[in-house]
């Protein structure tokens, strides 16, 4: 196993007094399951942008497959940016268009400006992304607008979007933190599917612990722009979870017990 | 009887409850204002009608005139210069004008709104854009028009490229706005997969804002034909504009007025029921 994601030392400051992160270390293995949780304002989706460099880090380094993407030309920034593939919260689709041309929006990278101006893909990729939809159970949807879906669909063709990169890596930024208990479920069932089946590595920010708890391979726990825990949800425990929110944790709304019991 | 009951009952309840006036409007500082601004321009215009300087003309006598020759122009329109062939062929002289200058416009204006579009450039591209045709659209069609009447003669090219230039200024507006309606985190998504700025354009900004430009472009054209029939009179551009401008100042034809009246007058109908069955479309697909 090597890791294809490496954060070391990584800090981003906006303004002159705003820190929103501070030396941040971890990194992440090819093929792993990683949550991030911290409370609101923690600096959670701020790392999540400077991995991929939709925000620039102020210092440190971020190596992406063996490429430090601080330090990236603007070609080759694309370049990453195409193996990385992004879900949001608010899904980010274009509404007007059918959820079949939302999902070949992931393969712009990869084409010249004149055939992604004039939207014109190959058969193989039309085809490949019939297969996606296919497996994310939107067959029935291909030709609808982006708008008259519910929102656990549009976070599948979020999700779509970003699998037809054949990404090396997915970043999530809060995707379920808008949807109802079972919709959330089946996003988060297709993530881990993805990520043992594709052998795809997800990085997934998280407002819920439990769902985080019971999903990842590992969990990064950060707090004030710090990261104040690192390892394995199997060996979280009370003290942690108060580290990572604060001291107002003492009863909050889940029992870490119970999903180790479980 | 049920309905009474409840009437009487509310009656009951109400009455024990309104002790005295209750007032919906309470004076402040702004009611007030302009209030007192009603008050002083009503006492204006009484002051000016018993200022004017009438040089004995009887108001009766005048007033029936006035409708003796509203009645003259359109009761009694005849066409007497020209055919009608000859006035609905010059009616479409000066829709072609309205539709090249508003095609010319909407163009530029697409690639400039872009630039205009903060959430495309940065700040300062935008803002130069946005000053510069705000200062366009501040000086009237007519005037542009005229400036550059010093440059190519009073006509019709003088006519397109005034109404050409306005048309830009007021569109670019109308578009950026619309652009900058987008949701930044489309833009967002995009970037992230890796696309770049003219995808980006083409495949988000465009189509979501389609709309709208179609909506702003059909109302820029509404304008621009009132314009041209201004200009066909005032700049010699042809067109049903200049037949009017004969009609009024050369042959004295008040019935001709009528009928060329009634001649664009039909169009504009013709004009406003497209738009609307545009727009009825545009929200079904829209």
């Amino acid at each position: 196993m090597t890791a294809l994601l490496e954060v070391n030392h990584v800090s981003k400051q906006f303004g002159s007094d705003m820190k929103a992160l501070s030396d941040v270390n971890f990194s992440v293995q090819e093929g792993e399951f990683v949550s991030i949780i911290g409370p609101s304002g923690a600096g959670k989706s701020t790392l999540l942008r400077c991995i991929n460099r939709m925000i620039g880090a102020s210092s440190g380094e971020i190596i992406f497959d063996n490429m430090n993407v601080m330090n990236l030309k603007k070609k080759d920034l694309k370049l990453i940016r195409t193996k990385i593939g992004m879900i949001f919260q608010h899904y980010n689709l274009v509404n007007r268009l059918s959820v079949i041309e939302n999902t070949l929006h992931g393969n712009l990278g990869k084409k010249s400006t004149l055939a992604g101006v004039l939207g014109l893909y190959s058969q193989e990729e039309k085809e490949q992304a019939v297969n996606i939809l296919h497996v994310l159970g939107l067959e029935e949807h291909i030709y609808k607008r982006a708008d008259q879906l519910s929102g656990g669909q549009k976070q599948r063709v979020g999700i779509a979007r970003a699998l037809i990169q054949n990404p090396r890596m997915l970043l999530c930024d809060e995707p379920i933190a808008s949807l109802d208990p079972n919709s959330a479920k089946i996003i988060m069932d297709h993530l881990r599917n993805i990520s043992r089946t594709m052998g795809i590595t997800v990085l997934i920010n998280l407002h819920q612990v439990d769902v985080a708890l019971k999903y990842s391979d590992k969990i990064i726990g950060i707090n004030h722009g710090q990261v104040v825990y690192n390892g394995s949800p199997k060996n979280i425990t009370k003290e942690d979870i108060q580290r990572i929110y604060g001291s107002e944790a003492e009863d909050l709304i889940f029992d870490v017990g119970g999903i180790h019991a479980s | 009887m049920e309905a009474n009951e409840q009437l009487t009952t509310a009656k009951q309840l109400l009455d024990p409850h309104l002790p005295k006036k209750i007032r919906i409007k309470t004076l402040t500082k702004s009611t007030v204002i302009s209030r007192s601004t009603l008050i002083i321009l009503a006492l204006l215009s009484v002051y000016a009608f018993f200022s004017f300087d009438y040089k004995q003309l009887d108001i009766g006598e005048v007033v029936l005139s006035t409708f003796a020759n509203l009645k003259a122009m359109f009761l009694e329109p005849h066409l007497k210069h020209f055919s009608f062939t000859h006035a609905l062929y010059q009616v479409f002289v000066t829709l072609g004008l309205a539709f090249l200058t508003t095609l010319f416009g909407a163009v530029i204006a697409v690639f400039l709104g872009l630039l205009a579009a903060e959430n495309l450039t940065n700040k300062r591209v935008s803002s130069v854009v946005k000053g510069s045709v705000a200062f366009i659209r501040a000086v009237p069609t007519v005037l542009w028009v005229l400036i550059f009447a010093v440059a190519a003669g009073l006509g019709s090219v003088a006519a397109v490229i005034g109404m050409t230039f306005h048309s830009v200024s007021y569109l670019v507006k109308a578009y950026s706005e619309s652009f900058e309606e987008l949701d930044k985190g489309v833009i967002e998504a995009l970037q992230a997969s890796g696309a770049n700025w003219w995808q980006i354009i083409f495949q988000a900004v465009i189509p979501s804002s389609l709309t709208y430009m179609i909506s702003w472009t059909f109302l820029r054209f509404e304008i621009n034909f009132a314009v041209a029939i201004a200009m066909g009179a005032a700049a010699g551009a042809g067109g049903i504009g200049f037949d009017m401008f004969m009609a009024s100042s050369f042959y004295l034809d008040i019935r001709e007025i009528g009928a060329i009246t009634y001649f664009i007058l039909a169009i504009a109908i013709l004009l406003e029921l497209v738009a609307i069955r545009l727009k009825k479309k545009l929200k079904v697909n829209g």
